[in-house]
């Protein structure tokens, strides 16, 4: 990214990637406080098919170690702040 | 340490003779495989990241563990190594060998939002094991010094701050014969965690007869593998395998297999691989994830023994795999069904090579009421559904005897079914500090209780239908009901005993996990958020989907001793629910019931 995404940006770029991954039937409204787990029923695989979809998108590779401190959508939007900042 | 990246894969074919693993010791074994070409290969992102030739394995290791010696530890101390797909890894391991130190390789794997349950459980491995020495690559390291911060140890830290300790002028006394060659703790559950002392002698039995009967190795077999260092087909399979058969092998970390599996193939395609092994899921996700032009880019050709373990084989998936990859050069006949565990250092059986996978049907009526595994013929399968398929695992190694048992103990004839036993000398000596529950397991005469249920076919192929200890397997990874249930009991809400975790089988088949849970909140509203936080704990520590189903007091099924019986408890959840196989809109009607 040659530009530095301010985290608005980030967060309603995660909203819509994380849309499709709520089943249908679950009344839903994401926001920053949304647990990716818990909330989503997303289990590893599917965590997975997320992170590809987020670092195409992003462009940007999410180290494996950023996980455990993820829990929210706004825990996620946070880190890939900071690691974009980093890519500058 | 300086590496000099060379880009270029280390080459299949060596300039040694080969050996297939008729070595004394671990140490000794890449002694000789240093002599040679070939070496280890590390992708990351699809892209060759690090060349690591068995020379220069050896050289980093020796220097490495003459620093280990400075430390002046007690012979056969412990060096907890988080396990990730590195080469330092590989370094470590090694270095403990020449140094007469036992490496205990520790999950790399983290869960979404697991911070808390990864430390614990990193605490409770490294003091278990009463480790001396921890190592973690950089990116975990904040982890692991979180989690030793109460422990005594006589280092902590990064494989980059380890070199920064002297170099000892003492000889090196490699570990050899009866001493362990490393702990493994895949095989016990989270919180009360197993590891399988697997000695010197045992791997490298293991090992011999892998190469030699097994897998057949020859001079033009190369590997690919995905699977994670910390899991004994990962560690003995993929990282000692090819040391003690001196080949070259192209590693990928399970994270990048698991969010872009399509690299597995292309690694194997590029390389002309022979030798590739993981469990179903694997297989399954591939064959998921594949687009039509990597179909017409992929050569599959090479792939020699595309073998299959961890978990219960369902022929019809890897069916659809060998369809899927047919155009690519993929070979059914290279399907291999493997069968093993930790306890046996690594390998039981493998299927015979070149035949694919072979199924065994019988009477499923036979089976379930009197044990026995009358064959069918597999014509009327589709329109009798009482019969049940198997695919069979193949002989045991040379080395194994083998024996079928009835819950008194008596061996029963071929085609009964019962508990497997084994004995060789490929079997662990003990599990680590726990004579309990090694005794459980492991008779004073070697016997070791597989706790796999099994029966023998008139050909001697070992057949599994299921397991007697209530392991839970989802996606390759063994979850024990007990850390579940733990976990569960920890709720204030919860009595303690009142809780059943057991496997259903999920939509397409596959198992997921459940949980019934005494609990004595009334409230609509607060039992909900039990249930969530539940689901959430679960998720933080598993990463999986758990269905959990609050019940009354004393509604879980007892033994008469009064001891929760797991398996009455799934009997009972899946009446209520009304159906044994699972769709997806069953598994809201599951949801609903609840």
């Amino acid at each position: 990214m040659g530009v530095k995404s301010d985290y608005q940006d980030i967060l309603n770029k995660l909203y819509e990637i994380v849309t499709p991954f709520i089943d249908e039937g679950i009344d839903l409204e994401l926001n920053e406080d949304t647990e990716l787990g818990p909330d989503l029923g997303l289990d590893s695989l599917k965590v997975m098919k997320l992170l590809l979809i987020v670092e195409d998108s992003f462009d940007v590779s999410i180290p494996l170690n950023i996980l455990p401190d993820v829990r929210t959508i706004k825990d996620f939007a946070k880190q890939l702040e900071a690691l974009l900042q980093e890519e500058l | 340490m300086k590496d000099k990246v060379s880009m270029q894969v280390t080459p299949t074919e060596n300039t040694l003779s080969l050996r297939l693993a008729d070595f004394n010791n671990l140490s000794e074994a890449l002694d000789y495989a240093a002599k040679g070409v070939t070496g280890c290969n590390f992708y990351r992102r699809g892209k060759l990241s690090f060349v690591l030739p068995y020379e220069k394995l050896r050289e980093d290791s020796i220097s490495i563990a003459r620093r280990l010696s400075g430390l002046g530890l007690k012979r056969g101390s412990r060096v907890a190594l988080i396990a990730d797909t590195d080469p330092d890894f590989l370094r470590f391991f090694f270095a403990c060998q020449y140094a007469g130190l036992v490496p205990v390789p520790m999950p790399a794997f983290v869960n979404m939002g697991g911070h808390k349950a990864y430390v614990s459980q990193l605490n409770r491995l490294v003091s278990i094991c009463g480790a001396s020495v921890a190592i973690a690559p950089k990116a975990f390291s904040s982890f692991l010094v979180e989690a030793v911060k109460t422990l005594d140890l006589s280092f902590t830290g990064t494989p980059s701050d380890f070199l920064k300790l002297p170099e000892s002028k003492e000889d090196l006394k490699p570990l050899d014969g009866v001493e362990p060659a490393y702990i493994q703790y895949t095989s016990g559950s989270t919180r009360f965690p197993r590891g399988a002392v697997i000695s010197q002698a045992s791997v490298i039995s293991n090992l011999a007869e892998i190469g030699a009967y097994g897998l057949k190795i020859g001079r033009t077999d190369r590997s690919v593998s995905w699977l994670p260092f910390y899991h004994d087909m990962g560690l003995v399979g993929f990282v000692l395998g090819p040391v003690a058969f001196q080949r070259s092998v192209d590693y990928l970390s399970t994270y990048d297999f698991a969010v872009r599996p399509r690299q597995w193939l292309t690694i194997i395609s590029e390389n002309h691989a022979t030798i590739s092994i993981g469990p179903p899921f694997g297989y399954e996700l591939s064959a998921r994830c594949i687009k039509e032009d990597d179909i017409t880019s992929l050569d599959l050709s090479s792939w020699r023994c595309a073998g299959i373990g961890a978990e219960m084989i369902r022929a019809e998936q890897m069916e659809d795999f060998a369809k899927i990859f047919a155009p690519c050069g993929f070979k059914k006949t290279a399907f291999v069904a493997c069968y093993g565990m930790a306890e046996c250092s690594l390998a039981v059986s493998f299927s015979a090579l070149n035949r694919g996978l072979e199924l065994d049907c019988v009477d499923a009526d036979e089976l379930a009421l009197k044990n026995r595994a009358v064959p069918c013929d597999s014509t009327q399968k589709a329109s009798d559904h009482n019969i049940k398929t198997f695919v069979k695992c193949g002989k045991p190694l040379p080395q194994y005897e083998i024996e079928v048992r009835d819950s008194r103990g008596a061996v029963l004839p071929e085609r009964h079914c019962g508990l497997l036993f084994l004995r060789g000398p490929s079997i662990m000596s003990e599990y680590f500090g726990d004579p309990e529950t090694t005794a459980e397991v492991l008779s004073p005469d070697g016997w070791l209780n597989t706790g796999d249920l099994a029966y023998i076919t008139s050909d001697g192929d070992i057949v599994i239908t299921g397991r007697k200890k209530d392991l839970i397997i989802i996606k390759g990874r063994n979850i024990w009901p007990q850390d579940l249930e733990c976990l569960a009991q920890l709720q204030p809400e919860v009595r303690s005993g009142g809780v059943a975790a057991f496997s259903v089988p999920g939509p397409d088949g596959s198992e997921m996990a459940a949980m019934m849970v005494e609990c004595r909140q009334p409230d609509k509203e607060k039992r909900h958020e039990i249930k969530e936080r539940l689901k959430r704990m679960v998720f933080e520590e598993f990463g999986i989907d758990c269905v959990i189903c609050l019940v009354s007091r004393n509604v879980l099924p007892r033994t008469t001793s009064g001891k929760l019986s797991r398996s009455e408890a799934r009997k009972r959840f899946l009446d209520r629910v009304g159906t044994t196989y699972l769709t997806k809109t069953d598994v809201d009607l599951y949801k609903q019931a609840i």
